[in-house]
């Protein structure tokens, strides 16, 4: 038999002009990322996903990972008698009874302004139903251990505890972003948060071979796995940086050098941007955190583009970064040992504070363009399925 | 694209003698050395056949042979064997130890044994008098590796056996364990005279199948682990028959060839050191390494490319066909070069450092093109 969820999409209430394009994005993404074996139903205010048996599993980690839920749960549906609502109540009742609980409330919402009893006088009726078929539970009103909802609308709804989404709004609905990935810890926490925002994702890493090792760029596909669980498919893109690398260590002033790469990652995303119809860039700077990431340096790399560059960890404490990395699976894989980019071109005292009239020149002498765009012609491209 | 394999300290591919070798005694004795009927003593036979010739080569008599699952094990069960004593003491290890040996210590350090680790001079050679000065009262072990897998130094065994002998004149003889997985069958090494009471050796080195090593064992030991009492109950379990016969095989290989090997090995790396002086900045680890210089293993050369981290190297080499390494395959992945820092290089270099190792088939245009990879890869990529 076929599984019924009962899905409450998260901030689309605030979307009356567009509304029904959110609805209906969300509504594909959910059924895309089922492959089509589910499908879903829009109503006002909630969805319903119908999963066929098996798929279940498979269907709750989409639900909660997909951008513009902002809950969901198991429900039982039936007609709109008491007799039927009644036994699907003790049947909740009875699982959160056997779960251990206590104390329980019934939360009722009459959306069919015809059925006979009101919100109020459904959540009496079922609570007293429960308390006399049910032995050893109370009701709590305040702090329930568990809540029945019943909910009445074109068919009667009934289910259990929701359990949270990701909340945001559905992917794309803020169009297509490009996330600088890394190897480390903060960009794919970055492209999740960004991804919760409604922006579909598409990934650039900018590849040091032979400095780097083969296994540093294994590990950012994965970290590309991992945030196109949340964002959906995902596109990686690979850039073969080491001779703009190489040509920075030999024409730029030693304390540059990190700072003329960033500049010119920044560059090459924007070339790469326009190509893919990106409407911005997404960066895990976080402000302070490294001497590229001051006020001063960050100008000067958003100076090589008009994108706008997303940076949601840029007042985020490293702590929270990593504790967000732990919670979506992408810390694991972040902390593995493979260099992204080698000591041997990080400069011991790289400048902190630089300026556009002094540095700006210096970074425009090296011509960098040609390479630049060298990289992004040949750059290899990697479809990176979303996992469950 | 051909291959040029200059990783041999790492593992040497098997020779056809072995793998011949190997297959025939694992199809001619299907039985198990300890049991009575007729295969298992034909089994026993050819067991014992074998460890009599590998004594031969090691010119000692067959009782002092215990086969083993490579040189790990042979360095672990005379280290192990101590904690079969009343009391803690203290052991002596050179700190250019294998992992096998060095790890194996650190665990004897957190069950209560004192370690001294000894450092060696610039050369990468450990000296007789600082091994003495290590030790103390409580000290029943010593250990210093033959050949160290990272610079080919060869250590001068025989006289940290005289030193000790004589620092222990009249007190409790300190017993000298040495790890020889690099030097049998690669340079001259014989137990006997040197004095040793114990020497691991591997077959993988020289050409043999993985699996299986030998512990020379003069004075006897008692072992922690216990079992069926295979080996003289020094270690139990069933014998790798197949792959001791194939030991054996390419042992003997190794023996027999060790004069005409070694001189050619000689004449290679001199070579390769004589390319690698005209490469600017490049240098030999140790940097005082000369072509010729018996004090080190022909078949083993460490270099420094100042600028280009060893990592970066191996893998831009093995992009251009050339499979070396940075260092001791097993702790190739970790970043610090623990033997290199003890010599007293310079953190920059030791980051730098590659190990170039040859073997018995490696020949002279094989070197001649990997000096030219090495200058292109230098040239175009050091930072």
């Amino acid at each position: 038999m076929d599984t019924l969820y009962l899905i409450k999409p998260g901030e689309l209430e605030l979307k009356t002009g567009n509304l029904r394009e959110f609805e209906s994005r969300l509504r594909k993404d959910i059924e895309r990322r089922l492959e089509g074996r589910a499908r879903v139903d829009i109503r006002p205010g909630r969805f319903f996903l119908r999963v066929p048996e098996g798929l279940e599993e498979r269907a709750e980690r989409v639900l909660s990972r997909v951008p513009g839920i902002v809950g969901y749960a198991r429900a039982l549906t039936c007609g709109k008698t008491m007799p039927e609502i009644g036994e699907l109540a003790l049947r909740v009742a009875r699982e959160g009874r056997e779960a251990g609980h206590s104390t329980f409330k019934v939360e009722a919402r009459r959306a069919d302004k015809g059925f006979p009893l009101d919100s109020y006088g459904l959540a009496r009726e079922l609570g007293g139903l429960i308390l006399e078929n049910v032995p050893g539970l109370s009701v709590d009103v305040k702090k329930p251990e568990f809540t029945v909802f019943v909910e009445v609308r074109e068919r009667a709804y009934v289910h259990g505890a929701i359990r949270k989404g990701q909340k945001g709004l559905p992917s794309g609905s803020a169009g297509k972003g490009l996330l600088l990935l890394s190897g480390g810890i903060d960009s794919p926490v970055a492209g999740y948060l960004m991804a919760k925002r409604g922006l579909s994702l598409e990934a650039v890493y900018f590849n040091a071979y032979p400095y780097t090792s083969r296994e540093a760029w294994e590990k950012v596909r994965d970290l590309a796995g991992i945030v196109a669980r949340y964002a959906g498919n995902l596109v990686l893109h690979t850039l073969s940086f080491t001779d703009i690398q190489m040509e920075i260590k030999r024409g730029a002033p030693v304390e540059c050098s990190t700072l003329f790469l960033r500049a010119a990652m920044v560059r090459a995303a924007h070339l790469l941007a326009a190509e893919i119809g990106a409407n911005s860039l997404v960066t895990g700077e976080s402000l302070g955190q490294v001497a590229s990431q001051t006020a001063e340096n960050i100008r000067f790399s958003q100076a090589r583009t008009d994108l706008p560059i997303f940076r949601p960890l840029i007042g985020v404490d490293k702590e929270d970064t990593m504790r967000m990395a732990r919670e979506i699976g992408s810390y694991e894989i972040s902390i593995l040992p493979y260099e992204d980019c080698c000591v041997l071109f990080s400069p011991e005292h790289p400048i902190l504070r630089s300026r556009p009239d002094r540095e700006g020149p210096i970074y425009e002498s090296l011509g960098l363009d040609r390479l630049i765009e060298e990289a992004v012609r040949t750059r290899e491209t990697l479809p990176v399925p979303f996992s469950v | 694209m051909s291959r040029t394999y200059l990783d041999w300290a790492a593992t040497a591919p098997p020779s056809p003698e072995a793998l011949e070798e190997y297959l025939r005694a694992a199809r001619e004795y299907p039985g198990n050395p300890s049991s009575l009927h007729a295969e298992g003593s034909a089994a026993r036979t050819a067991l014992e056949d074998a460890r009599a010739r590998l004594a031969g080569l090691l010119g000692c008599r067959p009782g002092r042979v215990v086969f083993t699952s490579g040189g790990t094990e042979a360095d672990g069960l005379p280290l192990l064997a101590l904690l079969r004593r009343p009391s803690p003491g203290s052991v002596v290890i050179s700190s250019i130890e294998h992992p096998a040996v060095f790890e194996q210590a650190a665990v004897l350090e957190r069950l209560g044994w004192k370690v001294r680790r000894v450092d060696p001079g610039p050369d990468g050679r450990v000296a007789p008098g600082a091994v003495v000065d290590a030790c103390g009262p409580d000290t029943v072990l010593a250990a210093v590796m033959a050949v160290n897998n990272e610079t080919g130094a060869v250590q001068p065994l025989s006289e940290i056996r005289l030193a000790l002998d004589e620092a222990s004149r009249g007190g409790r003889r300190i017993r000298f364990h040495t790890d020889a997985v690099q030097a049998f069958g690669k340079v001259p090494f014989e137990p006997e005279s040197l004095g040793a009471d114990s020497a691991a050796l591997s077959a993988h080195k020289i050409r043999g199948p993985r699996g299986v090593g030998a512990l020379y064992l003069r004075t006897p030991i008692e072992p922690l682990a216990a079992g069926g009492g295979q080996e003289g109950g020094i270690r139990s379990g069933t014998e790798n028959l197949a792959g001791i016969l194939a030991f054996e095989r390419a042992a003997a290989a190794a023996i027999r060839d060790l004069g005409e090997n070694r001189r050619r090995a000689r004449v290679l790396s001199d070579r390769l050191l004589d390319h690698i002086r005209a490469i600017p900045d490049v240098r030999p680890v140790p940097e005082c390494r000369k072509a010729g210089d018996e004090r080190y293993s022909p078949w083993i050369l460490g270099l420094s490319l100042p600028g280009l981290a060893g990592e970066t190297a191996v893998r831009i080499l093995s992009d251009a066909g050339y499979d070396v390494s940075t260092g001791s395959a097993c702790s190739s992945s970790r970043r610090k070069r623990r033997v290199l820092e003890a010599m007293g290089v310079p953190e920059a270099l030791a980051f730098c450092a590659i190990r170039v190792s040859l073997g018995p088939t490696t020949t002279e245009s094989e070197i001649d093109g990997f000096a030219e990879a090495l200058r292109d890869a230098y040239l175009r990529y050091r930072t």
